[in-house]
Order: C-alpha cells, then structure tokens, then sequence
C-alpha cells in the first residue's frame, strides 16, 4: 500500500485498529479475518457503530474465502473483500472499485 | 530455444493469427507453448519445431499458433468503453432498430471476461433495456481459451482482477473445487464459437456493434489492415466497431474511421471514400 502512495499505519488487533480509528479515522482498511484479541468481523462492526466509523472504505482480506464468509463480510459493513492470496493488480483493482485509486 | 526455433513459430504466428511476436519476447514463446509441450510429451520448443518439421499437421500447428497468442484479460478491462456502450450507444442503437433486436461480436474474446462483464452489464440496465433482444457472440481463434469461456469458471486470481465483489456474488457461483463460475443465466446470454479474425468465410453473420479490444494492436500492420476489411464485412451498414483502452486505427487501414455520433467507437468508411493508408 505504502508504494501505492497512501501513508500506511498498522494495527496488530482489532482493538489497536479501533484505538488507532479513534485517533484518526483513516481513508481506507486493509482488514484481516483472523485477528487476536478482536478479530476482523468484530472490529469492522464496532468500526461503523464510532463517530465517523462509517467513511473507511473497508477492504476485507482473509484467506476465508467461502460464500457464507464474504456474505457475513458483506453484511457487517465491508466494502470489498480480497481473497487471500493476492497480488498488487487485484488489490489496485479492489481499491478502484471502492473509489480509492 | 534456438534462433531458428522463434523464428519458425513467429512466422506461423504471423501467417495463422497476424500476430507479431517480437526476439525480445521469446521468453514468452515458451511459456504460452508449456501446456501443449507437456500434453504432447516434448522436451522444448526445438523439439516440438522438428515434429512440425517432419511431419506437417495444419490443425496441429493451428492450435500452437493460436497458443501463441495473448490469453490476458480481465474483468471490465474497458470499464469506461463497456459502460458508455451500455448506458448510450445500445439504447440509441434499439431506438433506430424496428425490431428491437442488436447482435452485439465479442472478437478475440480468450477466456470470456469480457463478454461477461458486457452481460453483467446488460443486466444491471435491463429496465432501461426492456423489452430488447441483445444477442452477444464472443469469438476466439483458440479452443482452450474458449473452453474456460464457456464454463465461465474462473480461478482465485482471475475472478478478482476486474470484478467487484458484490458483482462476484450477484452473478457467480462458488464451486466445490473454490473456484467461481458465472451464473447459468450469464452463461446462456453468450454464445461462443470458435473463429479467426483472419478467415473471411466464417459464417457468422452481421452485428451491430463489434467489441475487438487489444487484438488489432497485437498484429503486423498488413494483418492489421486485413484483419480490419475484414471487420468491415461483418457489420450491418452503421454498424460501430470499439477498440480497446489506447487502441488506434488511425494510420492502419482506410477502412476505418473515427465514428462522428458515438465517442471511440469506429465506423466503416464507405469503399468509395477510401484512400491507401
């Protein structure tokens, strides 16, 4: 992302992302699934109930890549959601259709 | 592989699909040729040159020339030429049309993602669009691409490039296997046959508009210009041909020119009117 020229923060959690989203809401969330402490779904929900939660573009990106788990992503607030694996083109494509590049 | 070797199967390439593969992409010659090497038990393209060699077979070397070509595509690759076509060119096209009907050619189709993002278009306007009939044809020269086109089954990378999630899951479903294939529904809005771009006795019939994105700029230009006359005898009188993102015929061929009412798209210049480009 960083060479894609957006000025990257990272987040070992899903409660230092949501600590990090109430110091500055970020443009967009590159979110993983699989998280201890908080995982993805629960942060990405918590995210859209904060003052200003709702403006991240959310890009899910998890190696659960089943129907029930992107829908369940979906629902919850995602905007996108990137398959694991992954290369540069699709998450430039991903962030295209979020109006980000 | 040796000089000869590339310089062979470019030549075969050249005369079978227009195609100009350059000495600097003979790494590529290689790689496209893996699939028939291993199938056929051939340690390498030299190998396989000296069969073609001692043993002429022009539906053989149909296939490797038609391997040889560019498979690469993606979804919405032409965003911004597929939602003009759908949201103004088709709409003006059914107005002038009495039976409601459009034959839209999907030419150098590979393995499908452009004609299906055309139907998953055509879809999401079909109130707009109601009551029309809008046949797609997508066309290939090479069997394998079009055999992953008509499956319309995609891997993990491939679904991804193009396509948005929320279109994955309206128009796609997930097989056992993880991989993704378009909904029977898009599947039966397409249909697929097999063609060269180069064989003026196809019996295809004439379209209204013809979709021929990043092929033409991929030939020698004299194929270029043949492959284009040969374009022009498949559209109806005003008919419209669109090309790919940066693509031009200006300076390739007479028989094109700049269409006046629709932004990108191309229009037959009558034979009359034609000088040598």
């Amino acid at each position: 992302m960083a060479g894609m020229q957006f000025d990257v923060t990272e987040a070992a959690d899903g409660a230092e992302a949501l600590e990090a989203c109430r110091k500055a809401m970020p443009d967009v969330i590159l979110l993983d699934w699989n998280m201890p402490v908080m995982n993805g779904l629960d942060f990405l929900r918590a995210l859209r109930r904060e003052a200003g939660g709702k403006s991240p573009k959310v890009v899910f990106c998890s190696t659960e890549t089943d129907r029930d788990h992107i829908t369940e992503a979906l629902r919850s607030g995602a905007d996108e959601f990137v398959m694991k694996p992954f290369d540069t083109d699709i998450l430039q494509s991903k962030f295209a259709e979020v109006g980000l590049v | 592989m040796q000089e000869a070797t590339f310089n062979t199967l470019a030549d075969l390439a050249l005369k079978t699909t227009g195609q100009f593969i350059s000495p600097s992409k003979a790494y590529l010659v290689e790689a496209r040729l893996s699939n028939i090497l291993r199938r056929e038990g051939f340690a390498s393209c030299d190998d396989l040159v000296a069969c073609l060699d001692a043993r002429p077979n022009p539906v053989f070397e149909g296939e490797v020339a038609a391997a040889l070509q560019t498979r690469q595509t993606w979804f919405f690759r032409d965003r911004d030429m597929l939602e003009r076509l759908v949201g103004d060119v088709i709409p003006a096209k059914l107005k002038q049309s009495k039976a409601g009907r459009l034959r839209i050619l999907c030419a150098g189709a590979s393995t499908g993602q452009e004609a299906y993002s055309l139907a998953i278009l055509l879809g999401e306007h079909s109130q707009a669009l109601a009551g029309a009939r809008i046949d797609i044809t997508a066309t290939d020269i090479c069997k394998q691409s079009l055999n992953t086109a008509r499956a319309g089954t995609y891997g993990h990378f491939e679904i991804q490039r193009g396509l948005s999630v929320h279109r994955l899951m309206r128009h796609f479903d997930q097989l056992e296997t993880g991989q993704w294939q378009a909904s029977e529904e898009l599947r039966r809005a397409i249909g697929f046959r097999q063609h060269n771009l180069l064989d003026a006795e196809a019996p295809l019939g004439q379209f209204d508009i013809i979709i021929c994105a990043h092929v033409l700029s991929g030939m020698s230009k004299s194929m270029r210009a043949r492959a284009a006359d040969l374009l022009t005898k498949k559209l109806v009188p005003g008919g419209l041909l669109f090309l790919g993102h940066g693509e031009t015929l200006s300076g390739s061929t007479p028989a094109f020119e700049p269409s006046r009412t629709h932004r990108g798209a191309w229009e037959v210049v009558p034979e009359a009117r034609r000088k040598v480009a």
